[in-house]
Formats: structure tokens, sequence, C-alpha cells
């Protein structure tokens, strides 16, 4: 194994960094349960771990003397113990609007369809009989949710409705995977369906409606995985 | 606010502040009639240029957020004054291509030896139904 991370720095060479990675996923994903009892979803608990893990790889100096698996464990518990800390500073959002955003999901739907446009925010608050302020802090308290599990059925996403169906073939439209590796080898370490879904908004110029219609799922959710895979490539970028 | 087409808001740069400049951009938004996908793209915009400015963690200083809305055209420019000179801003490539789906203009540049400034323009589409 070391001599492999001696390889992966003299030569870069993304097979063996995969390799590597892929040897120590047990490693990330056992880290991450041992956190699961604080209330965070695991599977976003082990995805921290991942890009912890992506880091420890990039960053590990064969020549130290320490084993990987220590310098590993080191960065993936402070990459979780972090993601807590970060996540104890978000505003928690009153009941009220948690109920509100969830409400706003069903009209955001229904009058996306009914109108043939995505309706405005006065549309919203007029259908949900709130303000149009209330309407613009649900969805800034939906924010909270980013973190929840994607696996979920969102606001008005029809239940049992899997985004993971919809990505099980290849896209064709991932041929363009070599202009966004090029942009940022980070996206690459997104879950595919985030992959996707970054892709058709940035790269294809959807709209987060026709996204929403093309996968069957709710705006609300590709508003949700848009900003969650916006926000994780920061932090990675940050620490890259 | 009749007549009004500038609003300022002054807050310290930490991680508090992408939250203060969505609230405050998208109620501006709202104003022009924006509808909830432009709000939400105006929302990411926001959250990307903030991060040019103070990255995710904050910085030491203040940032100064100046929204310039007309009929159907908001602006926004933000200024991180921090006292000292930090690294000039290099936004990536996916930065660029995501600022360029979300908003019609955007820049970030260095704006003397200690401020760093973005502005964005999103322009209201008109509506079809």
């Amino acid at each position: 194994m070391r001599q492999k991370f001696v390889a992966l720095a003299e030569t870069g060479d993304p097979a063996i960094r995969r390799e590597l990675v892929e040897a120590h996923l047990g490693l990330a994903e056992y880290l991450a349960r041992r956190f699961s009892h604080r209330g965070e979803p695991v599977d976003d608990l082990v995805q921290v771990s991942s890009m912890a893990l992506l880091k420890a790889v990039d960053r590990f100096d064969p020549g130290r003397g320490v084993e990987f698996s220590t310098y590993a464990t080191h960065t993936i518990a402070g990459e979780l113990k972090r993601h807590f800390r970060d996540k104890g500073w978000a505003v928690r959002a009153p009941r009220r609007m948690q109920e509100l955003y969830l409400t706003l999901g069903d009209s955001i739907g229904r009058l996306s369809q009914e109108l043939g446009r995505s309706p405005t925010i006065a549309e919203l608050a007029a259908e949900t009989r709130v303000s149009e302020e209330e309407v613009l802090e649900a969805l800034e308290a939906g924010q909270a949710y980013r973190l929840a599990s994607l696996d979920a059925p969102a606001p008005g996403d029809d239940e049992g409705e899997s985004l993971a169906s919809h990505l099980g073939d290849e896209d064709p439209r991932m041929s363009a995977a070599e202009e966004r590796a090029t942009l940022s080898p980070l996206i690459q370490a997104l879950p595919p369906r985030q992959q996707l879904i970054l892709h058709l908004r940035f790269f294809e110029g959807l709209t987060q409606l026709e996204i929403a219609k093309r996968l069957g799922i709710s705006q609300m959710h590709v508003s949700r995985l848009l900003a969650r895979s916006l926000a994780e490539l920061r932090t990675a970028a940050e620490q890259s | 606010m009749p007549g009004s087409d500038e609003v300022r808001l002054s807050a310290p740069a930490t991680t508090e502040l992408p939250r203060l400049a969505r609230l405050t951009a998208s109620g501006l938004a709202c104003r022009l009639g924006f509808s909830y996908d432009e709000v939400e793209d105006l929302r990411l915009a926001i959250d990307e240029l903030c991060f040019s400015l103070i990255g995710t963690q904050g910085r030491p200083g203040v940032v100064h957020l100046m929204f310039t809305l007309d009929d159907e055209t908001l602006e926004v420019e933000g200024t991180l004054e921090s006292g000292e000179r930090g690294p000039d801003p290099v936004p990536s490539g996916l930065s660029r291509k995501i600022l360029e789906a979300l908003v019609d203009d955007h820049e970030v540049r260095r704006n003397g030896r200690d401020q760093l400034t973005f502005w964005m323009r999103k322009r209201r589409l008109q509506l079809a139904g």
C-alpha cells in the first residue's frame, strides 16, 4: 500500500488515486457510522467522510513514517466534527416555517403545472395565503434541509419515485464529463445524481423547473440538490 | 419603498453574511416579480459570490452590499473591507461557469489594496403565462 502512495506522489496517476480511495472507503464509512447517533442521516455523514478521505489520500506523505490509516482517521474524524460544528451555526428554522416550506413544495409543483412556467413569489404567497416575506423566509428555512437525506422524498415528489432510479443507466449527456473534469476534478467526487443535476443546470443550461420535469422530481428537490452540491464544491475547493 | 432603487447593507464578513445577502436579494427580486426559478438562481449566485469574498469560514472585516434595482433588473455589488491584503480573487473556471448560468453578468475583482469586490446583474424574464 505504501508503494502505491509513493507512486501516487510521483505520478499523480488518477487510477492509483481511485484505487487508494476505494481501498479505504470502508474506513470512511466506519468512521461516519461512529457519528451516526447525533441525528444526522448516515448517508450524509458517509459523504462528508468520503470527501475527507479524498483529501487525506491527496495530502498523505508516505515519507513521514505514519500509517495512512492513522493519518486518514485523524483527517476524517476532524472533518466529521467540523461538519457538526458548522451545522450548529445554522439558524434553526421555526417549526411554522418548516411546515410552510413543505406546503410550498406542493404549491410550486401545482402552480408550475397550471401556469406552464415557474410561479412568482407573489403567486406562491397568494396560493399558500401567507405574505411574500414569509414565503422567502420559508425558502431560507429550507436551507436547513440541505443536509437532510437526499434519498428521502422531498416536498412535492411522487412517493416512491427515487432519483437514483433515473440514474441507473449511464446518461449519454455525461459524455461532457471531460469538460467538467477540466473545470473541476472536485465534481467527480460528488455522487452521480448530483453530478447529473449540476451538468443539466450549468453545462446544458436547463432551468431548475426543466430539470425537475426531466427527472420527475420536485423543483424544490432540484434546488436543494444544487445548493448542497455547490456548497460541497466550495468546501472542497477551499480545502484542496 | 416607492421611488427607492438602492438598498445598502453592511455586515461583518462572517458565515452569517450569505444568509443576510440572500434574504435581502430575494426580497428585492420579489418586488420585481422574479419567479421562484429566478429567485432560487439568485440565491445560489449570491452564495457563490459571497464565497469569492469571504470563503466558507468568513474573514476579518466588513462586507458592504449594495442592491440596485430598476423595473426588471437587480444588481448586487459586494465589497469586502478587510484591512489586510488577501490573495487576489481568481474565480475558478467552474465558478465562472456556474455564475454564467445563474445571472446575466458578473465580475469579481480586487478594488484597491485591501478591498475585494463582486458585482452581478440579473434580469427578470417576461412572464409567459
